[in-house]
């Protein structure tokens, strides 16, 4: 891709192929996503169905899949080493638009990565979809409107899902194809074949690398957002572990600022490098411009490093953590074997109300003077009363769950004036109830 | 240079094209072979002795034909989807059962009292009281299927056949 000026020997010009790794990374992110498409779903209803569908049904399904989630974590990756790479020849002094280039795809990537990380819509992805939410709602000035433009509405639902969906296949895409389209077209012949070899061998190389890789290892799909029970404990993928620990650490509203405003001003300050060769700085340094990139991008690297670590390994000494980890992994692992079922259709969908659909006897008597006749939810004074619909998007609302909630809400961190029904309603009642609920859309 | 050193090059240079085509080729055939079976179409033939009921056989009465629904469970990859399809009983002809679908290009076709025949909105195919192809571009009548009684229901195997062929030609 990169022409090398001078021709040398050693590792050097081997060193000199992040680029065309970069490039074929990300021609395969494009063809896998398209595979990807022919089958997903952005529904609540429907994406973890058609994802597990692609994983346990389709062949090859599992591969293409796993190209797509593990090619994109190798993908930043390459383009951080592409961006060490660029540094060391001091690219943003002579090759500015190589510099520019590459800020500005590793944003892309990230941005990519967040959106597509919640379209499986398995418990993961929404539990993260809920930590995007919180930390665009953190952030000064926007956050409270970024929260609401996030999510499509004041709440995570099936429209959320879309918007996320039309940011990773459209949006994100189309930038990167414009990026790449404008960087590709400032390569000045003629070519050097030398170095096109290099860098075909590099990626055919770390392609093979990645296709055993994913061939080994299937990309993870957690249970489905109704499926998720109290003890379930999320975990990001590995590309978000730092993120993951160091909330942990931040009282809770520096979140945004650790977890977004940092990140995104040392991308700013990156992308800015060519114009920060300010005279001041020459006192402190005889190349200010090297020392600023060379202190962000290895605080990042050690950050990210320590992070990830320190999560890996607080999860394995907690006993109890390690048994649930591996017990979750183990019903993954059955479920990925299981017998696909097919959902039907006309149920999913939810037909107009009819006799079936009407509300049980026993929410009549007791919960639709509150919640509204058809779980819609009211307001009575200063008391709202939240809406039942669209509980089964929601984690720790299966029948079980519904039933728990009845029986004892604090346990569900539900406060009054909601009471406990554990000796008004029988057994049967709660049930009843409870499937009525999930069935509201 | 000499000849044979412009050879050499030249060689040389043929080799080097060589190494990144086969590369990129390797990369492009495991991807696509991949992309094959992951896009290949799915066909489940599940039609197949699968006895739908038409109607109870006291209904099946006068001379008209009768229009009937009947319900098809479809697994179509993730999705169970019930699929509605028309078919005719014909009371005066031992309860034989039609498909409406027409032979032409697969509109489904209305019975037409007045005219006492069959007639296909899309193309103006016509066909007489029996199925028998009157007028139009349908290649053949209207297609007969497979029924049977059971416990006092007429039953019918929903089967589709190929458009614009004379002879009923079974689809995929």
């Amino acid at each position: 891709m990169s022409v090398s000026p001078t021709p040398s020997a050693g590792p050097g010009p081997w060193l000199r192929t992040t680029g065309g790794v970069v490039l074929m990374l990300l021609v395969l992110q494009f063809v896998t996503g398209t595979f990807l498409a022919f089958y997903y779903v952005p529904s609540v209803d429907h994406a973890h169905t058609t994802v597990s569908f692609i994983e346990r049904v389709l062949s090859s399904g599992s591969w293409i899949r796993s190209l797509h989630h593990y090619g994109s974590q190798w993908l930043s990756l390459f383009l951080f080493l592409h961006l060490i790479r660029l540094l060391s020849c001091e690219a943003y002094k002579y090759r500015k638009a190589h510099w520019f280039a590459a800020v500005v795809l590793l944003a892309l990537v990230m941005a990519a990565g967040g959106t597509g990380y919640s379209l499986p819509w398995d418990a993961r992805a929404f539990f993260s979809t809920r930590i995007a939410e919180g930390l665009t709602d953190g952030l000064p000035i926007v956050g409270r409107m970024g929260r609401l433009w996030l999510l499509a509405g004041n709440d995570i639902s099936t429209l959320t899902l879309s918007r996320f969906f039309a940011l990773h296949v459209l949006v994100t895409p189309f930038l990167i194809l414009l990026l790449v389209g404008w960087r590709l077209a400032r390569i000045v012949g003629p070519f050097n074949w030398t170095t096109i070899n290099r860098n075909v061998i590099v990626a055919g190389v770390v392609f093979v690398a990645l296709a055993i890789w994913t061939l080994k290892n299937p990309a993870p799909l957690g249970p489905s957002v109704t499926e998720v029970t109290a003890e379930y404990l999320p975990r990001p993928g590995a590309q978000f572990l730092w993120l993951y620990q160091t909330l942990k650490y931040v009282p809770g509203g520096l979140g945004s600022v650790v977890g977004m405003v940092i990140p995104g001003l040392a991308l700013l300050i990156l992308l800015l490098l060519p114009w920060l060769d300010i005279a001041a700085l020459h006192k402190v340094s005889r190349q200010p411009q090297r020392m600023i990139a060379s202190v962000i991008l290895a605080g990042f690297a050690l950050w990210i490093v320590t992070m990830t670590t320190t999560s890996y390994l607080s999860d394995h000494r907690d006993p109890r953590i390690r048994e649930q980890l591996a017990k979750q992994a183990f019903q993954e692992k059955v479920v990925r074997e299981a017998p696909f079922q097919p959902v039907s259709l006309q149920e999913a969908v939810g037909t107009a109300a009819t006799d079936k659909d009407k509300a049980p006897a026993a929410y009549e008597k007791f919960c639709a003077s509150c919640h509204g006749p058809h779980g819609e939810g009211g307001k009575q004074g200063a008391l709202i009363f939240p809406p039942l619909t669209g509980m089964s998007a929601k984690p720790r609302r299966t029948v079980d769950d519904i039933v728990g909630l009845l029986n004892d809400p604090e346990a569900y961190g539900i406060e009054p004036p909601m009471r406990s029904f554990a000796t008004k309603l029988t057994a049967p009642e709660k049930r009843e109830i409870a499937e009525w609920i999930l069935k509201l859309k | 240079m000499s000849a044979d050193e412009k050879l050499n090059t030249q060689s040389r240079r043929s080799f080097l094209l060589l190494i990144p085509i086969t590369i990129l080729g390797g990369m492009f055939a495991s991807v696509a072979s991949a992309a094959f079976r992951f896009l290949r179409p799915r066909i489940v033939n599940e039609s197949a002795e699968t006895w739908s009921d038409v109607a109870q056989l006291s209904e099946l009465t006068g001379q008209s034909p009768l229009l009937k629904k009947i319900n098809i469970d479809h697994v179509t990859g993730w999705a169970l989807t019930k699929q509605e399809h028309q078919v005719y009983v014909l009371p005066n002809r031992d309860n034989q059962v039609l498909s409406a679908i027409c032979p032409h290009e697969g509109c489904e076709v209305a019975w037409e009292q007045d005219s006492k025949r069959f007639s296909c909105p899309c193309h103006e195919s016509y066909f007489s009281a029996d199925g028998a192809r009157l007028t139009g571009p349908a290649r053949r009548g209207l297609d007969p299927l497979p029924r049977r009684v059971q416990d006092g229901k007429l039953q019918v195997q929903f089967q589709s056949f190929e458009n614009n062929a004379t002879e009923q030609i079974k689809r995929a």
